[in-house]
């Protein structure tokens, strides 16, 4: 797709996201914890999107739409994401010539979007797709 | 007392009233921990062949028959089990001769190595308890991986060496991309590193105490750390997903360093490993083969990364993954490649990758529902004896089943 | 923390001088101390005009006239806590009350630790032992310096 915002996005882990995950990776909660990205306040204003607004994140391997977040810290160029599955639609499955399976880091467009944040559902179809 | 298998510092000093076999008030678990405890009564998996409910015994045959039938089975995970499963999973690796790896392939198994093979010195929690001055958190946020790490052990708690509390006889340094939770507590130890940029520190680092001045922005503070270090009297490093993946398994600038720093004063690397028992997995399979993840048992012992999850699943015909979820951390393109290998799930919950399997086994929680043992991520070894009564096996005694029937 | 100018905005700002004290400002300290009620300014109470600030200074206030917080004015916000026990162990009461307990880092053994963790959050008790607690008051903030996540204020 055309457009969008090319950002750097590092994944982490949060620890109320584990919580959620210890009560189960099907839950609202879960998603709440994981469906999202912490965004540079710039970044946030020039792409014209907003705290809790969807947003498109889009890779080679994959997109997601998930809940924008403002980060505390400026980091313009940079996203921060939970690492969980809507991260690893993201992330490309070709391991490098040194044989390193990235999962940490990654560029991506992201862009305001449309619609809902993507279910667990959605990406399981995808896993599961013939 | 009870015990804690909710992450890899196995904290030992757990209180819980037991109404029955329901857990009531709890005592000193952190919150992730107090969560793990929780998860008994939630999504747990049921033993299930091809979509129906079956009983556990039909359940282990079908995946010991699925396995025995397969040229080249790989079998993943093992970094939640106790050291019990772990042995049996080995030895099932062998009686198969099939691939065996965790998510140490793609995570801190080569710092891990490095420290079982002795190339990378290391001490336990209780040492850094007792001794340590500094503590360096690199790409590391135990404040959210292993909540209690500074408080049980590397910064705030009194020690043999250690007792006028952390603002006169401890330092913290923090090296990450984004202020954490734990550079939060670090505060003016804080140094914020560009993404990727963890290469390029070791390397001002190791020059500034060489007595160089290092190639950053702010030369001044570089030194100043530098200073720091050389006058600690022991020193622990503990890395973090963050250091592993950004040296993309080359660690011989942070080796060079840490062996630098040991001219000086002495230096351990303790990594923040995630499941609860990847060390021991990593040990297991260290004193059986002289590796921590990535072996095949197909002609006698290999090892490459071409027999780790992400490149094996190309010529893989059937996998069991044990306690552990690859299919929520995988690139999506490899989740896919996964859902299409015929695969047997054990575990005590429902997963994205137990959703993927043709087979499902039942485990019990370890150190809740079954007793058994696990090393801590610095090593050291915890026995732990079951909570509450469960209708589960136990994860050793379900491998064992499973290895009955190939 | 809560600022006396933030409470002040809130008040009529009359100096009417009918809770007792001179100023509005004056009141807008004795709110935060917990010498004042917010009912001691009458017409904030009586008047429809001053309903939307009652609303708002209710709200403000909220944090400090919860059962939450103790009396030395602490207020854990359970929400955010890790359960980490940097506090419980940071705390020099902790650590001079239960020396094999809470100072080397394991829970509490001498039932004389203030702070402790309780299903994953932390729970103040004993809080007449606080630092911060009666008329010889020091300013300790151990437990909040050590917290990952703001979990622990003073009010």
């Amino acid at each position: 797709m055309a457009g969008g915002r090319e950002l750097t996005v590092i994944t982490y882990r949060g620890i109320f996201q584990e919580v959620e995950e210890a009560r189960g990776m099907y839950s609202d909660g879960y998603r709440d914890q994981s469906a999202v990205v912490a965004l540079d306040g710039r970044d946030m204003k020039e792409m014209g999107v907003e705290a809790g607004e969807p947003v498109r994140l889009a890779t080679a391997s994959g997109d997601v739409v998930v809940a924008a977040k403002l980060s505390e810290e400026d980091h313009p160029g940079v996203a921060f994401m939970p690492a969980s599955p809507w991260s690893a639609q993201l992330l490309s499955g070709d391991v490098g010539e040194d044989g390193f399976l990235e999962l940490k880091r990654f560029a991506a467009r992201a862009s305001p979007g449309e619609g809902e944040v993507t279910t667990i559902g959605e990406i399981e179809a995808g896993i599961k797709a013939p | 007392m009870g015990l804690c298998t909710g992450c890899s510092l196995l904290c030992d000093d757990i209180v819980v009233e037991l109404d029955g076999d329901k857990i009531g008030k709890t005592m000193n678990l952190c919150r992730k921990g107090h969560a793990h405890y929780n998860s008994l009564g939630s999504e747990r998996l049921t033993p299930s062949v091809g979509g129906s409910q079956v009983g556990i015994e039909d359940a282990a045959r079908a995946a010991g028959e699925l396995l025995a039938g397969a040229e080249n089975p790989l079998l993943f995970g093992w970094e939640g089990s106790t050291l019990e499963a772990q042995r049996a999973g080995v030895d099932l690796a062998k009686k198969l001769g099939s691939a065996i790896d965790g998510p140490s392939s793609y995570s801190q198994g080569m710092i891990a190595e490095k420290i079982l093979a002795g190339e990378i010195p290391t001490c336990t929690f209780d040492d850094v308890r007792n001794f340590a001055d500094v503590s360096i958190y690199w790409g590391d946020d135990p404040s959210s991986s292993h909540p209690r790490h500074m408080s049980r052990f590397s910064y705030f708690p009194r020690g043999e060496k250690r007792q006028k509390g952390y603002e006169e006889d401890r330092e913290a340094i923090v090296i990450d991309v984004r202020k954490s939770p734990t550079a939060q507590i670090a505060a003016d130890g804080f140094f914020k590193i560009s993404p990727g940029g963890d290469g390029a520190f070791i390397e001002a680092l190791t020059a500034a105490l060489a007595g160089k001045i290092p190639k950053v922005e702010d030369k001044k503070r570089m030194l100043n750390l530098a200073t720091k270090l050389r006058k600690a009297k022991f020193g622990a490093i503990f890395t973090g997903l963050g250091l592993a993946h950004s040296l993309r398994g080359d660690l011989s600038g942070f080796t060079a360093l840490v062996g630098k720093l040991n001219e000086l004063a002495r230096f351990s690397v303790i990594p923040s490993l995630g499941d609860y028992n990847t060390r021991g997995f990593n040990q297991t399979l260290f004193d059986e083969t002289g590796h921590v993840d990535a072996v095949s048992f197909k002609d006698g012992v290999s090892y490459g990364r071409k027999f780790g999850i992400a490149r094996f699943l190309d010529s893989c015909d059937a996998v069991m993954v044990v306690g552990s979820d690859p299919a929520a951390v995988l690139p999506a393109a490899l989740a896919r490649k996964l859902a299409k290998v015929p695969m047997v799930a054990v575990g005590s919950h429902r997963t994205i990758t137990s959703g993927l399997a043709r087979v499902s086994v039942p485990t019990a929680v370890a150190g809740l529902e079954a007793g058994g043992a696990g090393l801590r991520t610095d090593g050291v070894k915890v026995e732990f004896d079951r909570l509450v009564g469960s209708v589960h096996l136990s994860d050793a005694d379900v491998i064992r089943r499973i290895m009955e029937e190939v | 923390m809560i600022s006396a100018m933030e409470v002040y905005q809130l008040l009529p700002k009359t100096n009417c001088k009918r809770c007792g004290l001179p100023t509005c400002m004056a009141f807008a300290v004795g709110l935060l101390g917990r010498e004042k009620k917010i009912e001691d300014c009458t017409p904030l109470l009586e008047e429809a005009k001053y309903e939307k600030k009652l609303a708002g200074l209710r709200e403000l206030l909220a944090p400090i006239l919860s059962a939450d917080a103790t009396e030395t004015g602490m207020v854990i916000h359970p929400e955010k806590c890790y359960g980490c026990g940097n506090c419980v162990v940071a705390c020099p009461v902790n650590v001079a009350n239960d020396p094999k307990g809470t100072a080397i880092g394991r829970g509490p053994v001498s039932g004389k630790a203030i702070l402790m963790v309780e299903d994953g959050v932390v729970k103040c008790v004993h809080v007449d032992e606080c630092r911060r607690f009666g008329p010889e008051k020091v300013l300790c903030n151990a437990c909040i310096a050590t917290c990952p996540s703001k979990a622990i204020e003073f009010i």
